[in-house]
């Protein structure tokens, strides 16, 4: 066996293996920490049971504009009819009695038959787009100005427009373009992006990176002082500050991988039961990965605080129960406003934002996705005011934000980063140094 | 440098370097007062070597001095050095001291090699050589075929026992146990107190602290006195009972007819005074408490008398402390 040089970090290895390892086994033997965990899986599980449950019964499209009535029951869905220039409100005038005459379409050829086709390119603040793919525009048979109700003298398409003080894009549509768009495809992949960003943010970054700190770290040191124990832990030539450290190290070597297997669970339960064409759904491992990634950061902050707090009065939970009732807002805070300067003295802002920064990178045509989702205007059932597209949008829209830095996404997601390794590592000094002069009876 | 994840290198255990000249334990006017209240005032003593044991009622102020050694509390008042270490400030005099605390409090989830050998691993012992170690020291406080039980099935003494097996894993200089007999059974106080004198033979600075006297008195001649916060004496345990010879003893005894064995006892040299609490009991008193437990058996057997009971009220702390405290019997 080969003697390795014995210096002082070999020593301090040594005693940050050692402490770590019993405090891992100190959490296994503990009947409160399996509960606590297990209440966690319980309380995220069961939300992602309702999106099995969603996923799997999939959705209904429906004929958003109502072409695939036959009004006038001469056997022709008013979309053929419209399509091929005859009155769909006269049973007379019908693709039938053309030369040569066309046979009837399947009423469901015209369900979903005018799906998006809005992209942006280039800079211009004012863009030409969308196709009318079922010919109920350009056949219109009308004024002129109906085709071009957006008044940009292009008939039948879509105007993108950006509003050059906030940035943010708005569409005009002319008469019946793009209105029939595949409602169950994006009512899908929009309850999945928002699944996705809705189980990672409330249910991993909050409910259990914040919640699992609060009953798992509280006591690290608080539990050992009132014990008597941690007598056997100061009595040998060790700092305070380390003990408190590797204390934490131990905490995070119990939570960590908890949150690394869940992350792995979901990921690929999520992957496979999303909307995709392959089997399996691979984009969204990048923002799994930075959830999981988010989870950690925000365990560890919240690891120190509320061990500092423990450590600071014996009822320390007392005083984190404020403090998380103040995350809690604060992760509120940024669903609907990610640049709120509020944001930055709370932890849960920081650990967001890691998320969205992920978002932002993996899916990057999410503004036009939710632009085509919350202002399509004719998006409702036919006769009905209920839109799938509209609410499964609006669900997206309450969970993605952009990250609040106004960078990009790898800088904010480094910038958060670093915010919160040196958040744990202030809150390290600050609660070495209370436990350092903490007199133990 | 890259964390020792496989820890096979060489432990260590005494890198810090001590002043050489200094003594093992050095209090000099040390006080620890909360609020109003003193629980230690102005202790001032020095220790090198051998086995003092730490005599105080509960409250005298033995626990506080402990803590205040191994740096748990801070002093009001004084200078504290362990081997010319200040322990409130740096920890790393402990790399040369083994603490047996007080408190019951243990984790029952472990067995005791684990316990000794995962502490051990806090004074930079690698895995291997806290093994080894933990396996030297159970073995030689008698627990070594248990040393596989969980904690929680040991009785009191074995936990004791664990304790000192964990405070001495470090092959520490200075020892300190805070009531290591307390709540023991008569055979693992034997044990205990022989662990304690081996150390002491070992040249080893033992500081143990009791509140009975008569414990102590089989580990160690050694002794401070400690009642109310105050050091009341420090020095050799029969100097000390010299001094208390200097005032009457008494001696109980209790007996069918107290007046008879008055008349029969009343004509030693050393009986200074008797008197009667009840017709059934007589108390002598002494300046010479064993002359008279030599001459007592053979007046008892001669005359016939009929004893149940005899007792040395004043052979107890308490009264020893009231003799220091107040000039009489407490």
């Amino acid at each position: 066996m080969q003697t390795k040089p014995n210096t002082i970090y070999r020593a301090l290895d040594r005693k940050a293996a050692a402490l770590t390892e019993f405090t891992m086994r100190q959490y296994r033997t503990k009947v409160s920490t399996w509960v606590v965990l297990g209440v966690g899986l319980v309380a995220i599980s069961l939300v992602m049971l309702i999106y099995i449950d969603v996923m799997a019964t999939g959705f209904e499209s429906v004929d958003n504009d109502g072409d695939s009535f036959d009004y006038d029951n001469d056997g022709y869905p008013n979309g053929q009819e419209l399509k091929l220039g005859t009155d769909p409100y006269m049973a007379d005038s019908n693709p039938g009695l053309l030369d040569p005459p066309v046979e009837p379409e399947p009423a469901s050829n015209y369900i979903d038959e005018d799906g998006f086709d809005i992209t942006l390119e280039g800079t211009s603040n004012l863009q030409s787009t969308g196709f009318d793919d079922d010919g109920d525009c350009y056949n219109y048979d009308g004024t002129s100005s109906r085709k071009d109700a957006n008044n940009n003298n292009i008939e039948c398409d879509v105007l993108l427009v950006q509003n050059r003080y906030t940035g943010e894009w708005e569409v005009v549509y002319d008469l019946n373009v793009d209105e029939d768009p595949d409602d169950a495809a994006y009512a899908a992949e929009a309850t999945h992006m928002a699944f996705v960003l809705g189980i990672g943010k409330m249910g991993f970054v909050l409910l259990l990176g914040l919640f699992l700190p609060l009953f798992l770290a509280t006591g690290l040191i608080r539990d050992e002082m009132s014990a008597g124990t941690m007598h056997f832990m100061l009595a040998k030539p060790i700092a305070r500050t380390e003990v408190f450290l590797y204390r934490i190290l131990g905490y995070l070597g119990i939570v960590w991988p908890y949150f690394i297997v869940l992350g792995v669970i979901f990921a690929t339960i999520s992957g496979f039961m999303g909307p995709s064409e392959g089997l399996f759904r691979f984009q969204d491992l990048g923002v799994w990965l930075a959830i999981v990634f988010a989870t950690m950061m925000a365990s560890f902050v919240y690891g120190m605080l509320f061990c500092t707090m423990g450590v600071m009065w014996r009822y320390g939970i007392v005083l984190a129960i404020p403090f998380a009732a103040w995350e809690l807002g604060m992760c509120l805070v940024s669903m609907g406003a990610p640049d709120a300067a509020i944001l930055r003295f709370s932890v849960i802002g920081w650990a967001l934002m890691i998320v969205d920064s992920a978002a932002v990178m993996v899916w990057p045509n999410m503004d036009m996705f939710l632009l085509q989702g919350t202002t399509f205007g004719d998006g409702s059932t036919f006769g009905d005011d209920f839109s799938i597209i509209e609410s499964s949008a609006d669900a997206l829209d309450f969970f993605y934000s952009k990250p609040g830095t106004g960078s990009s996404g790898l800088a904010s997601s480094v910038i958060a980063t670093v915010v919160l390794l040196i958040q744990g590592a202030f809150l390290w000094f600050i609660g070495g140094a209370i436990f350092k002069g903490k007199e133990i009876e | 440098m890259m964390p020792d994840f496989d820890q096979d290198g060489k432990g260590q255990t005494k890198q810090w370097q001590p002043d050489l000249t200094a003594p093992a334990v050095l209090l000099e006017g040390v006080s620890k007062s909360y609020g109003r209240i003193f629980a230690l005032s102005n202790i001032t003593m020095a220790l090198n070597g051998g086995v003092t044991g730490v005599l105080g009622m509960n409250g005298a102020g033995k626990s506080t001095m402990f803590k205040l050694l191994m740096g748990k509390l801070k002093p009001s008042q004084g200078k504290i050095r362990l081997f010319g270490t200040d322990p409130w400030k740096n920890p790393a005099p402990y790399a040369r001291v083994g603490f047996v605390p007080e408190h019951e409090k243990m984790y029952d989830w472990m067995t005791a090699h684990q316990f000794v050998s995962t502490f051990a691993r806090l004074n930079g012992l690698t895995r291997a050589e806290a093994g080894i170690e933990a396996d030297r020291v159970l073995n030689f406080v008698g627990l070594a075929d248990v040393a596989h039980k969980k904690l929680g099935q040991y009785s009191k003494g074995m936990r004791q026992r664990a304790k000192i097996a964990h405070a001495l894993v470090n092959d520490p200089d200075l020892i300190i146990l805070d009531e290591p007999l307390q709540g023991c059974d008569p055979l693992a106080r034997t044990t205990i107190m022989n662990v304690i004198r081996e150390l002491g033979r070992m040249g080893r600075t033992v500081l143990v602290s009791s509140h009975i006297l008569q414990e102590i008195e089989r580990i160690t001649e050694q002794i401070i006195i400690l009642h109310n916060g105050r050091l009341l004496a420090l020095g050799n345990l029969h100097a000390i009972r010299e001094k208390l010879d200097q005032i009457p003893h008494r001696i109980t005894i209790e007996t069918d007819d107290a007046k008879a064995l008055a008349k029969d006892v009343i004509d030693m040299d050393e009986v200074q005074g008797i008197s009667f609490p009840d017709q059934k009991n007589l108390t002598i008193q002494t300046h010479n408490l064993g002359a008279i437990h030599a001459q007592l058996p053979k007046v008892i057997v001669d005359h016939a008398h009929k004893v149940h009971s005899i007792d040395n009220p004043d052979d107890d702390l308490a009264s020893i402390l009231g003799y220091l405290t107040n000039g009489g019997g407490v």
